[in-house]
């Protein structure tokens, strides 16, 4: 049992206040004022202190691509076969990478992981807290999402083996092809209800987009480019399937159609050389731009691309650029949960949630603010040192 | 209002000749920052003071509530040799077809429509060190340009401010993946002392036969050695890519073996080893630190090392690396550097005087002095915080980017 005493709460539910938080086999117990300590409570003194639900990354590859080793730690892009939904993040993923302490040591405590863009289908993310020793305990929800990707990444890495896709035209068609398939696969195992002689043969890649196809899991589709992430659109639309969107770096330029959409995105990186055609038009605008005509927006790293600790420095920056500071801290806590549909465990101090809660010296945003104390599930995993 | 930098209009306001800038918080980097003003007259700081009259003719320019630093300086960059926004056919950083090419030079790759350059002027940097990158054992020559969007002979202020040359993983996978020497350290450090050698020999022929032409023959051209000249003759360091700390300190014994002056550029490893490094005089250009660690020879990158080597008396500079980082977040690796031990004043000057030293420019830019050029820029706020702005910039007393009169 902790009790986080008198710390100035940013609940991402109410406006910020002192206030005790309660935590209690993991949970946020109790909120109030000058609640009573129970026996065998460590007492944390957050007085002078701002206290913040753990941030969420909504897009990274934690785990997934080593600290400083090359070829031997890179596990993100199965570049052997455009279409790979079948495969998983949390058989690659590493929890004991040093990345996953400075990660939670930064205030980042929960973060969607999972395959990267050389793929058209890339695989299954996961979203997991960043700490453990067993990626299977640090699950919140796996599968989360099926990886897509659009634009220059595929075609580079495929144009190099002479293989589809090497134009935007073969990238959508491969995708339209594997969901149709997984659409007849569908089909088929519905009949076979009823006649199990019907039913077609195991197909692992089919397996994997059964739950896109029937609505249950999101693509989430990275798009850098302006047409790129309205042809992501117009394919999810085509198939009725659920559709986030990723990157999203010209989203500035047709807000006005993502919002007609309804669609969620997940902005980033904004910190970063603009290295390829279609990064010109990168800024940290984006995010604020987007929030303003009524977007759910969250932040990413994309963590390796930039290390997942500078999630509030990225937060932060966008600020700068013009977005409401209210907004860009939802972007990093209650609005990632929602895309992310771990809200009803994460993004928020809440009575009932986890208790994913940390104590910084002064406000994330401000570049020399300091993490004080880092608790997941209930427990402290840092504490800085005095 | 969404600004694409490719908006921001240049203002050369070529009649204002003579500006005074009143009342700002002068951080001058001598000394205690402290309200002011500052004459600008022909590009050059005129004076600086306390109530200066003012005179006729004069734009007088109201800088109260603002702080007032030299423009940012960073020494190791590659803006508008690797543009952004553009693949291969903006790319002219790395020349992999030898390793040997110190006869190369960054200003010939130079292109100041880079989309970067307004941007890093937006974000108050001023002036930088352009050149090649690390996979050849000797790259080629950088040079100090002002940003300026215009040619790069213009903009050129120093065209030979270091040698490049690079140690470690970068030039023996380059070698290895073109299937020639070098693919190990050994080799790579056999490459640069050959070259050194044969600079050398070629250096001493010439030499030879300009004090008796009868009795001696003049070298062949070759403009390989002929650009290591005022490498060996220390009138040019060798600006060495290095990370590891046995890479730094095989660096450290070949400018040992050939005297030569030499900075440490990155070396992500220099905390490890501040003893040697600060007994070898070496200046060192830290960075890039806000990023992975791609590689091992960066697995013990930190903030740290800029403040530990400055503490033990080592000549720093922080850099970006541009485009690694991009240029105009220089000041938000300064913080960083601030943040993790080096105090904010000491990190501005690690953008601004320390660099300025290290490229033997000081007695032009990086701080706020009379008869230095007036290299400006007025801030929201101070510049280490994550709001602020730059609200004017001027280069040599041009004004190239004003947010003030739009408050």
């Amino acid at each position: 049992m902790i009790l986080i005493k008198n710390g100035l709460t940013y609940t991402m539910e109410t406006a910020p206040e002192k206030m005790d938080i309660l935590v209690e086999d993991g949970k946020i117990k109790a909120l109030g004022h000058n609640l009573n300590v129970p026996e065998d409570c460590d007492v944390i003194d957050a007085n002078g202190k701002m206290v913040f639900p753990g941030f969420i990354d909504a897009h990274c590859h934690l785990g997934m691509w080593e600290d400083a080793i090359g070829f031997e730690g890179a596990d993100g892009n199965e570049m052997t076969d455009p279409i790979t939904p079948e495969l998983r993040a949390i058989d690659a993923i590493n929890p004991l990478d040093r990345t996953f302490e400075e990660s939670r040591n930064g205030g980042v405590t929960c973060c969607a992981s999972g395959p990267g863009s050389a793929n058209v289908i890339g695989g299954q993310f996961a979203v997991i807290k960043t700490v453990g020793d067993r990626v299977d305990d640090m699950i919140v929800k796996a599968p989360l999402a099926m990886k897509c990707a659009f634009g220059e990444n595929p075609k580079r890495v495929y144009s190099e083996k002479k293989k589809s896709p090497m134009t935007r035209m073969a990238i959508a068609a491969e995708l339209r092809n594997a969901l149709a398939k997984a659409k007849e696969y569908n089909e088929k195992l519905e009949a076979a209800k009823d006649d199990p002689t019907k039913k077609p043969g195991f197909d692992m890649k089919m397996e994997a987009l059964l739950p896109v196809i029937r609505g249950e899991m999101p693509l989430k589709a990275h798009a850098h480019r302006a047409d790129d992430i309205l042809t992501s659109i117009r394919i999810a639309k085509e198939f009725g399937v659920k559709i986030t969107l990723e990157h999203c770096t010209e989203g500035h330029l047709i807000s006005h159609h993502i919002a007609e959409e309804g669609l969620s995105v997940v902005v980033g990186p904004s910190f970063g050389d603009r290295s390829k055609f279609e990064l010109k038009n990168l800024t940290f605008e984006t995010p604020g731009v987007l929030a303003a005509a009524g977007i759910k927006v969250a932040i990413m790293t994309d963590h390796p691309v930039v290390p997942l600790h500078y999630l509030p420095m990225c937060a932060g920056l966008s600020v700068k650029a013009g977005m409401e500071e209210e907004e860009a801290l939802k972007a990093i806590t209650i609005n990632a949960a929602e895309i992310l549909e771990v809200e009803d465990r994460v993004g928020s101090i809440k009575v009932g949630k986890d208790a994913d809660i940390v104590v910084w010296d002064k406000h994330p945003f401000e570049l020399d603010s300091h993490v004080l104390t880092t608790i997941i599930d209930g427990q402290v995993v840092y504490q800085k040192a005095e | 209002m969404y600004s694409n930098s490719r908006q921001i209009q240049l203002f050369w306001e070529k009649d204002v000749m003579i500006i005074l800038i009143q009342n700002g918080k002068l951080c001058t980097m001598h000394g205690k920052a402290f309200f002011g003003d500052i004459r600008i007259k022909h590009g050059k700081i005129a004076e600086i003071g306390v109530g200066l009259e003012h005179k006729k003719h004069e734009k007088v320019i109201d800088a109260s509530g603002l702080w007032v630093l030299p423009g940012f300086i960073d020494p190791h960059t590659h803006l508008g040799v690797g543009e952004q926004g553009i693949g291969f056919e903006g790319n002219d950083v790395n020349e992999y077809s030898s390793p040997i090419t110190p006869h190369l030079r960054g200003i010939d790759a130079y292109n100041p429509e880079d989309t970067a350059v307004l941007e890093s002027i937006q974000a108050g940097v001023t002036s930088v060190a352009i050149g090649p990158g690390s996979a050849n054992v000797l790259g080629g020559l950088f040079s100090m340009i002002k940003l300026r969007h215009d040619s790069v002979d213009t903009a050129l202020i120093k065209e030979g401010v270091g040698m490049k040359s690079a140690l470690g993983e970068n030039p023996k996978r380059v070698g290895r993946d073109s299937s020639r020497m070098p693919m190990t350290r050994m080799g790579t450090a056999a490459k640069l002392r050959e070259a050194l050698f044969l600079a050398t020999e070629y250096l001493e022929k010439n030499e030879r036969y300009e004090a008796d032409p009868e009795n001696n023959e003049q070298a062949s051209f070759d403009m390989k050695w002929e650009s290591l000249i005022p490498v060996l003759k220390k009138e040019l360091p060798l600006k060495v890519h290095v990370h590891r700390a046995d890479d730094i300190l095989t660096a450290i014994r070949i400018a040992k073996e050939f005297d030569l002056k030499f900075s440490l550029d990155h070396c992500s490893d220099g905390h490890l080893i501040t003893d040697y490094i600060a007994e070898s005089g070496a200046t060192a250009i830290v960075g890039p630190t806000l990023g992975f660690r791609t590689k091992m020879e960066t697995r013990n990158k930190t903030f740290e090392t800029p403040g530990i080597l400055n503490d033990a008396g080592v000549r720093v500079a922080i850099t970006t690396d541009h485009p690694v980082v991009p240029l105009r977040e220089l000041r938000i690796c300064a913080a960083y550097a601030a943040r993790y031990g080096m105090g904010q004043e000491e990190a501005l000057k690690a953008i601004t005087i320390y660099p300025a030293e290290i490229v033997g420019l000081n007695d032009r830019i990086g701080s706020l002095e009379s008869g230095k050029d007036a290299d400006i820029v007025l801030w929201s706020g101070n510049p280490l915080e994550v709001f602020s702005e730059a609200k004017l910039v001027l280069i040599d007393g041009k004004v190239m980017f004003d947010a003030l009169s739009d408050s």
